[in-house]
């Protein structure tokens, strides 16, 4: 689709010169395009997939209207760009809202249709009903009969439509028995073996016997005179067992009976706000939250203040022009920057390995103690904050010494005429100056170290592990390695609807933040446009 | 142009892609007959027969790296015998299969089969993923408790297995000659071995004290999940706090103050310290084997475990996909193809693990895998119900806290239980409900829920739990029911599983119940 839609932006152009060939060759290239789109979204709505057929849809009009209106024709140009961040932005963001109204997750992934086709297709043997071993024949025409032999090993044929018959070898044209009873040769089919048999797919639903007394083929072994097990009612929402007469009403998902028995599999359906109040209400789940948050916090701004704070540092001894190797020195500032954050992680996590890291053994050999990196609450979090600095100083060391090069030189002319001391300049000068340049990477490098997941799941995921929570959490667990473990880890499988439902009060949150800092960054736009 | 241009835009795309849908059908209708009509038959370089007929079936498959050739070699041959494709896909470690078969198989694009561990099965019985397997004949050639791990507590048998796995007891020869008997012993070894300095500890635990030091939890008699009378597992159970795996966890914690153990749990530290000579003693499984080997420690692998500790037993196998279209074919392909002794005896010389096969394990040749499949004999198969979910992080933190002194062993093992009973129990825990056949009525999308909101009681501040609601003239029953489950209900006598309550209403009341947790009794008031 993006690749017709740029075709018609390169036809705009000659639209332009008012001869209609052009017109016509959009157009017929935005119906072949919207053609195409139409048969994908026919595909779509064939496997169920009805969000992302709504969105495509929504998304196409959109597309027609911009290129037919000559108003929108502006955006034309926009139009790729614009398709890709509905599908791949906002089209996941309107997705993840949905799941979070839903019990979507482990023992609920397929949908209603497909869970009531399921459980209609299980079947059961009734205690009057009779199995028996199955040999499958088949006739030129493609039609099957059955050799049947029950646990006492009497042979039956058995044909769709047609009652049971016992015959005797040369009877009804059934050729001589094998030394298992099995008819060599049936008059006018070909004996299969298991396998070829079961090539096709369809014989498991054919129905031999009479009406009423039919018998299916259950698997390799056996075939028996099965009947359904369950009848589905649409009006009641329910599944009736037709053995016990039990009724299993939809309950959140899952057909429920009276006395707590439960049919599998459940099925995707909305339950409203539970997902969101399990977080927030339940206080097995509220749990150590506030503890949490606390650490999240307080992990994103030391993060930031010390990342920052020696970045600076760094590029504000670089930039006096007396600082000899300079070259060579940044070069290997840089390096941490270069090393793939994984790798560094687990490098760090190595060194610091109490028995066989080369920082403790060090430490031990020259003091006698090292610290207890992975088992001290207080030591897992100072290690997180040490390697998070070894990661992101060089990012801030760069951004720092770009920022001040931009800083006028005039300025601190001035403000030496003026008497201003170096301690003054920085404060009253380079800071303001480069918090304006800085302030949004600031809020960025915040954002990010407030989710930042890998740091700490690589490192210790989240522990060592909090006393007396009501629920398992550690002392380094931040807000999402602490839901990841309670939405995939902790509880009962997967469950993407919890899971999308904290992603979204995470979202709010860090969106929250983010829009107050940004109002706090605007007021050193303000002094800068007064410098 | 403008709004009538839009309109014959729309009226042709629907036309042309009628059209090319069209096209698509007639390409797709036959398929579902001959499902294969698409396949290249380039893969089959046609053996024997003239490959004038299309394949009748495929069969897709996803396993993972080490299973992949030896199923790739079946195919030739069951192409040629039943002109049968059999596709295997290679999707690296069995770990990594479940993700994608969650994702695959709702979506209609899983595979017909696909390798798994056993207790995969909680998660993917209850979500209708995984259909059943019938092994005929061949039932009585496989290993027992290979096969009731693949058992779910429906009693119906959901895999075939090929290999299991369990931890094993290595000991260096070099500084021990016989294994030790008991736990204590281990200890004992490795208290005069550390005095002579020739060790650091006794014992080091690989990441996740819960798996990895199960024999020692075992062997002082704890459990993880009870059995109910017919054998499956039972939720309700939780051994995390019993008095046997707090007596273990108070063993490990003696073990680590004095300094016979490290505080922490590590995979690597556990291994580095077994290879390099440091510790006598290592509880690791079949996978570790390469590298222990590698290292050249002389070790030995201890056909028991002290105290007859069992491990946990994890069992692989190949699971059939609920939505396949042939999973009768696909039956057909393991009992007849994979379930033989050539095919397992493959798995077992590539795969490092004993033989779920009973003539290949009796034939198991590696010393090594012979006395762990022995020191497994008893081993437990891992709970495959999807209740284990809730137990991994809060029984390893629970050991965790105890052998660094954050609690004592008691405290420690019982926070750890009770955070498995609130996670089991879910986000309702302490919910008290009157489940009964008027909840439609006052607002339940159906009768008999234990879990709707609309009839939760509200806990007052004397500790009874009350309701006021509007109900319908008519004839009601109802019960009472803990934590928005069934699990934990009460009758009228105030007993479990009691006699409903009656309600009788002549008129729409107003109906406001009381529930005392001390007699379990509800009192009805109507207005």
């Amino acid at each position: 689709m993006a690749s017709i839609a740029s075709q018609d932006e390169r036809d705009v152009k000659v639209s332009d010169s008012r001869s209609p060939l052009p017109r016509i060759v959009r157009l017929v290239l935005l119906i072949a395009g919207d053609a195409a789109v139409v048969w994908f979204l026919m595909r779509l709505f064939s496997l169920g997939y009805f969000p992302l057929a709504a969105a495509i849809i929504i998304i196409m009009l959109g597309v027609n209207i911009i290129f037919l209106r000559q108003e929108a024709y502006p955006i034309r140009w926009m139009v790729v760009g614009l398709v890709l961040m509905a599908l791949f932005t906002i089209y996941p963001i309107f997705f993840t809202v949905w799941v979070s109204f839903t019990n979507y997750g482990e023992g609920h992934l397929i949908t209603k249709e497909q869970a009531v086709d399921q459980i209609e297709r299980r079947t059961y043997l009734p205690e009057t009903g009779k199995a028996y071993s199955w040999t499958a024949y088949r006739s030129p025409e493609g039609d099957y009969a059955l050799w049947l032999q029950d646990a006492e090993g009497k042979g039956y044929l058995a044909t769709p439509g047609e009652p049971l018959a016992q015959p005797q070898s040369g009877e009804l044209g059934v050729g001589e028995l094998d030394d298992q009873g099995v008819p060599q040769s049936i008059e006018g089919y070909q004996r299969l073996n298991a396998i070829v048999a079961a090539t096709d797919s369809n014989l498991e639903n054919i129905r031999f016997g009479e009406e009423g007394n039919t018998i299916q083929i259950r698997s390799p072994s056996e075939a028996a005179e099965l009947v359904p097990l369950y009848a589905y009612d649409p009006d009641q929402d329910a599944m009736t067992n037709q053995e016990t007469g039990a009724t299993y009403s939809n309950i959140r998902g899952t057909f429920s009976a009276p006395d707590g028995s439960v049919i599998r599999p459940g099925f995707i359906e909305t339950i409203q706000f539970s997902n969101f109040k399990e977080f927030f209400v339940s206080p097995a789940l509220r749990g150590p939250l506030v503890r949490i948050i606390a650490w999240n916090f307080g992990f994103a701004f030391f993060s930031l203040l010390l990342n920052f704070g020696l970045g600076l540092l760094i590029a504000v001894m670089f930039n006096d022009p007396r600082f000899p190797f300079k070259r060579l020195i940044r070069t290997l500032l840089i390096i941490p920057y270069t090393v793939p954050a994984l790798l560094t992680i687990l490098i760090w996590r190595g060194m610091l390995n109490p028995e066989l890291g080369v920082i403790d053994r060090a430490l031990e050999g020259l003091i006698g103690w090292a610290p207890p990196w992975f088992t001290d609450p207080g030591w897992a979090k100072i290690a997180i904050l040490l390697i998070n600095l070894w990661l992101s100083y060089p990012y801030f060391m760069l951004i720092c010494s770009g920022a001040l090069q931009s800083v006028p030189e005039d300025l601190y002319s001035a403000a030496q005429v003026d008497g201003a001391n170096g301690w003054q300049q920085f404060w009253k000068i380079t800071m303001p100056l480069l918090l304006v340049a800085v302030g949004p990477l600031l809020v960025a490098s915040f954002v990010f170290n407030f989710n930042n997941f890998n740091l700490i799941y690589i490192f210790n995921a989240g522990n060592p592990p909090m006393a007396g929570t009501p629920t398992p959490a550690g002392h380094t667990d931040i807000l999402i390695s602490y839901v990841y473990n309670l939405a995939f880890t902790a509880s009962r499988g997967v469950d993407y609807g919890f899971a999308a439902a904290i992603t979204l009060i995470i979202f709010l949150i860090v969106g929250a933040i983010t829009l107050i800092q940004f109002r706090y960054t605007r007021m050193w736009e303000e002094v800068s446009e007064n410098v | 142009m403008k709004k009538g241009t839009l309109f014959t835009t729309l009226l042709l795309a629907l036309v042309i892609s009628l059209a090319l849908s069209a096209c698509d059908g007639g390409a797709t209708a036959p398929a579902t007959e001959k499902p294969a009509t698409e396949e290249p038959a380039t893969e089959e370089p046609a053996t024997e027969e003239p490959a004038t007929e299309e394949p009748v079936a495929t069969i897709r498959i996803w396993a993972d790296d080490t299973r992949t050739p030896i199923l790739l070699e079946l195919a030739d041959e069951f192409q040629a015998e039943y002109n049968v494709v059999l596709e295997v896909e290679d999707l690296g470690v069995v770990q990594d299969i479940r993700s994608q078969v969650i994702i695959a198989n709702p979506a209609g694009e899983g595979p017909d089969i696909f390798v798994g561990v056993h207790d995969w099965l909680g998660g993917l019985v209850e979500s209708g993923l995984v259909a059943p397997i019938d092994l005929g004949d061949k039932q009585g050639e496989f290993v027992e408790s290979n096969l009731e791990a693949f058992t779910y507590t429906d009693g119906v048998l959901y895999g075939l297995p090929y290999a299991s796995e369990n931890l094993g007891f290595f000991y260096n020869t070099e500084l021990v000659p016989e294994p030790p008997t008991t736990w204590d012993e281990v200890l004992e070894i490795g208290r005069t071995l550390q005095a002579e300095g020739s060790v650091e500890y006794a014992i080091a635990v690989s990441t996740g004290p819960g798996y990895n030091a199960l024999p020692i939890q075992t062997a002082f008699g704890g459990y993880v999940f009870g059995v109910d009378d017919s054998g499956a597992w039972n939720p309700d159970d939780v051994g995390i706090d019993s008095p046997g795996m707090i007596e273990a966890v108070t063993w490990m914690t003696n073990a680590v103050d004095e300094g016979l153990m490290p505080d922490t749990f590590d995979y690597e530290t556990a291994h580095s310290l077994f290879e390099t000579g440091q510790i006598p003693f290592l509880m690791a499984g079949p996978w570790a084997l390469d590298r222990i080997r590698a290292s050249e420690v002389p070790y030995a692998v201890a056909p028991f475990f002290p105290d007859d500790g069992v491990p946990f037993l994890g069992v692989q196998g190949f699971m059939i996909n609920a939505f396949s279209e042939n999973t009768l074919l696909a039956q057909a392909f393991l009992t007849e193809f994979v379930a033989t002794e050539d095919t397992m005896q493959q798995f077992y010389e590539t795969g490092n693990r004993p033989s779920s096969l009973k003539s290949v394990l009796e034939n198991t040749d590696d010393p090594d895998l012979k006395a762990m499949g022995e020191a497994g004999a008893n081993a437990m198969p891992m709970p495959n119900i999807p209740e284990m979910g809730s137990v991994w992080s809060a029984w390893d933190n629970g050991i965790t806290l105890a052998v660094t002194g954050e609690q004592s062993p008691e405290e420690a093992m019982s926070d750890a239980a009770q955070q498995v009973r609130d996670l089991i129990r879910g986000a309702l825990a302490g919910m008290v409900n009157l489940p009964g056949d008027y909840q439609a009525l006052v607002g339940c999308g159906a009768d008999w829920d234990p879990a709707c909101e609309a009839t939760a009681m509200e806990e007052g501040e004397d500790g009874l739990f009350r309701l006021t609601i509007e109900v319908p003239a008519g004839e009601y029953e109802f019960k009472v029911a803990l934590d928005g489950d069934w699990t934990v209900n009460y009758g009228s006598d105030g007993e479990q599983d009691g006699p409903n309550y009656p309600l009788s209403l002549d008129s729409d009341s107003t109906v406001t119940f009381i529930y005392d947790p001390e007699t379990h009794l509800v009192e009805i008031t109507i207005e």
